[in-house]
């Protein structure tokens, strides 16, 4: 590899990360859109930073368009208040006003200005090498790795201090605001991170796919842990691999970086959507089944528990019986085997003590809807599991 | 003389400048278990929400044990209605118990072992231990309602606040609850309920408060628990309905 195809995957690296980690918030907040307002309403933003300093790695412009995408969240609560419009239409109406103003901008002051639209939508990974930072004529490397990687820092040092105080606010504002750590406060200062994050983010990826590296690892991470520190872990994970491997089937198809990281990051989700342990598609088509089968199982239990005569218990006699279809029966009986639930003699079916308990427990909890006595159950069976 | 625990002046509090809550003055005295009654809007939620400074009021003032919220936090504890929060957040049981303890720790500190014991004792003693490690999606709701609990008996204060603790649990942990009210009512806690359920009020509760946008009257259960305020607060038709 060559220094400045490290230099790309390391700043697509520090990109996807530095995006990943606020975006896991604000997935949580159910707050995915309002990524995508901030990093197209922060364009007025970075357009004045660029008139005023001509720099587009300034810090001032940075800065700029940072308070931008802040005054894009207070414009959307704003009208959202007012109760005449939803947080939806709030976000659509807000953050295409900010980005026109932008765009026009920069048509109206295009001959004197090097910026584009195409390169604020789409960005450009690829030239991001050539755009070194020079320090008295020594080269310390790419400008945008620098600009990312003090973002990163600065956004892993407040993860790392404010971390219990976001957890709280995310799930529960109200405890959060009766405990003394201000909601209001952590979600500016979360709004802020994500808008410095977007703006830094840009000049690489671009304003659009941006959004994607901010939402897809969480989105992914939710579906595959229960802990919020693995969450933060995985959409990390999830963001570097997206980048690495974004990259290098751009290598591949001689397209674009930033178009090839989103696709991989998108085919991370479609994977983890179908394949996930617990909430994935195949998954929950699977439980389904199972608890199809297991409330035939119980239908069956019953029907046992109540008919002592043989012609009832005859195995043929669940068929026309119980009206069910031959696999069906044939899953019930097995299940009802493996569990040691029902015996089988001479064609017979007769009920064993644990099968009865496991009837009556069910029943119980079935008619109660309470779960004490049938905690044990619901390992096994996806029945009790509410 | 008794102590007042929480007292209220001339509270207003409005939503897009419609009062929801309008002068109330109340003053609840140390060691009372009060249910807070009223119709549906009444401004019930929203009263504890005032005193505890999660909404800004547009009059009044708030005293916890004569002084403001903001200097008395540790002294309170508050259980939100169940339904505030989401539940498919990514945490277990034990987590969010600990979250109680982060008002004492304040900002940027971390809970360590002493927390995490707290917690853990606050969970036994709802009956919750075995599940500390649940994900909180996959508990019941009355099964989460005992974790809020945990939640606030973790931050050990003297007044505890709860919104509806009682919604959508079933009568075993609903008993619970009550046993567990009644004794930290018993170690001299104050504890301010948002109640739904009338019939109950007498036997749960030793002191009561009716609410509708004002207040109706507050006092011991025994002398003010009666149909005239009944009536008075929840309209002409009340009577009727609580006797069927």
């Amino acid at each position: 590899m060559s220094t400045p195809q490290i230099e790309i995957q390391l700043i697509a690296a520090v990109v996807a990360v530095a995006c990943a980690i606020p975006g896991v918030f604000l997935v949580l907040r159910k707050m995915a859109l309002i990524s995508d307002a901030i990093s197209h309403s922060i364009l007025p933003g970075i357009v004045l930073g660029f008139f005023l300093t001509h720099d587009l790695n300034s810090p001032w412009l940075i800065l700029l368009a940072a308070v931008t995408g802040v005054i894009t969240v207070v414009l959307v609560e704003f009208i959202q208040k007012t109760g005449l419009v939803k947080e939806d239409t709030a976000i659509g109406l807000v953050f295409p006003a900010l980005f026109s103003i932008g765009v026009l901008m920069i048509s109206r002051n295009a001959s004197d200005v090097h910026m584009d639209v195409d390169a604020v939508l789409l960005g450009e990974l690829a030239f991001a090498p050539f755009d070194r930072l020079l320090v008295s004529g020594m080269d310390l490397g790419p400008k945008s790795l620098w600009v990312m990687g003090i973002i990163l820092l600065i956004t892993l040092g407040l993860l790392w201090a404010f971390f219990k105080e976001l957890k709280v606010s995310t799930f529960d504002a109200g405890l959060s605001a009766a405990l003394g750590f201000s909601p209001v406060v952590l979600h500016y200062g979360l709004m802020s991170v994500s808008s410095i994050t977007v703006v830094g983010a840009f000049d690489a990826v671009g304003a659009i796919l941006v959004v994607a590296l901010m939402i897809a690892p969480a989105a992914t991470a939710y579906l595959l842990t229960h802990d919020l520190k693995k969450m933060l872990w995985l959409s990390v994970i999830f963001g570097i691999s997206a980048a690495i491997g974004g990259y290098w089937l751009a290598h591949l198809l001689d397209a674009s970086i930033a178009g090839s990281i989103t696709a991989v990051l998108g085919f991370i989700f479609l994977l983890v959507y179908w394949f996930a342990p617990n909430k994935g598609i195949i998954a929950v088509l699977y439980r389904k089944r199972q608890q199809r089968i297991e409330v035939s199982l119980l239908t069956f239990l019953l029907h046992l528990n109540n008919h002592q005569e043989e012609s009832e218990r005859h195995i043929n006699h669940l068929n026309e019986h119980i009206n069910w279809q031959k696999v069906r029966s044939e899953a019930v009986v097995k299940l009802a085997l493996e569990n040691n639930m029902i015996t089988v003699e001479d064609q017979l079916v007769s009920l064993t003590d644990k099968g009865k308990e496991f009837t009556d427990l069910a029943l119980e909890y079935i008619l109660t809807n309470k779960d004490e006595h049938i905690e044990h159950l619901k390992k096994d069976f996806f029945l009790f599991r509410g | 003389m008794e102590k007042i625990a929480v007292s209220v002046d001339d509270l207003t509090v409005a939503y897009n400048y419609k009062p929801v809550l309008w002068d109330i003055d109340l003053a609840i005295p140390e060691g009372v278990l009060m249910a807070i009654v009223g119709p549906n809007g009444a401004g019930k939620s929203t009263l504890i929400k005032a005193i505890l400074g999660i909404i800004d009021p547009i009059a009044g003032s708030i005293g916890i044990y004569g002084k403001p919220y903001e200097d008395q936090r540790q002294k309170v504890a508050y259980v939100p209605q169940k339904g505030s929060v989401d539940w498919d957040f990514p945490t277990t049981a034990l987590d969010v118990v600990m979250m109680g303890t982060y008002g004492s720790l304040g900002w940027i500190k971390r809970p360590g072992k002493a927390q995490k014991k707290a917690a853990l004792e606050a969970l036994e003693k709802v009956g919750m231990l075995p599940f500390k490690n649940r994900q909180i999606s996959q508990l019941s709701g009355g099964q989460q309602q005992r974790i809020f609990l945990a939640r606030a008996l973790v931050q050990n204060a003297a007044i505890y606040f709860m919104d509806e603790p009682f919604q959508g649990v079933d009568a075993t942990t609903e008993k619970a609850i009550v046993n567990i009210l009644k004794e930290l009512r018993k170690t001299g806690k104050t504890v301010i309920v948002v109640h739904h359920d009338l019939q109950t009020v007498p036997e749960y509760f030793d002191w009561v408060t009716f609410l509708n946008v004002k207040k109706i009257a507050t006092g011991p259960v025994s002398t003010i628990f009666n149909d005239d305020n009944l009536t008075k607060t929840y309209g002409i038709n009340y009577k009727v309905s609580l006797q069927q």
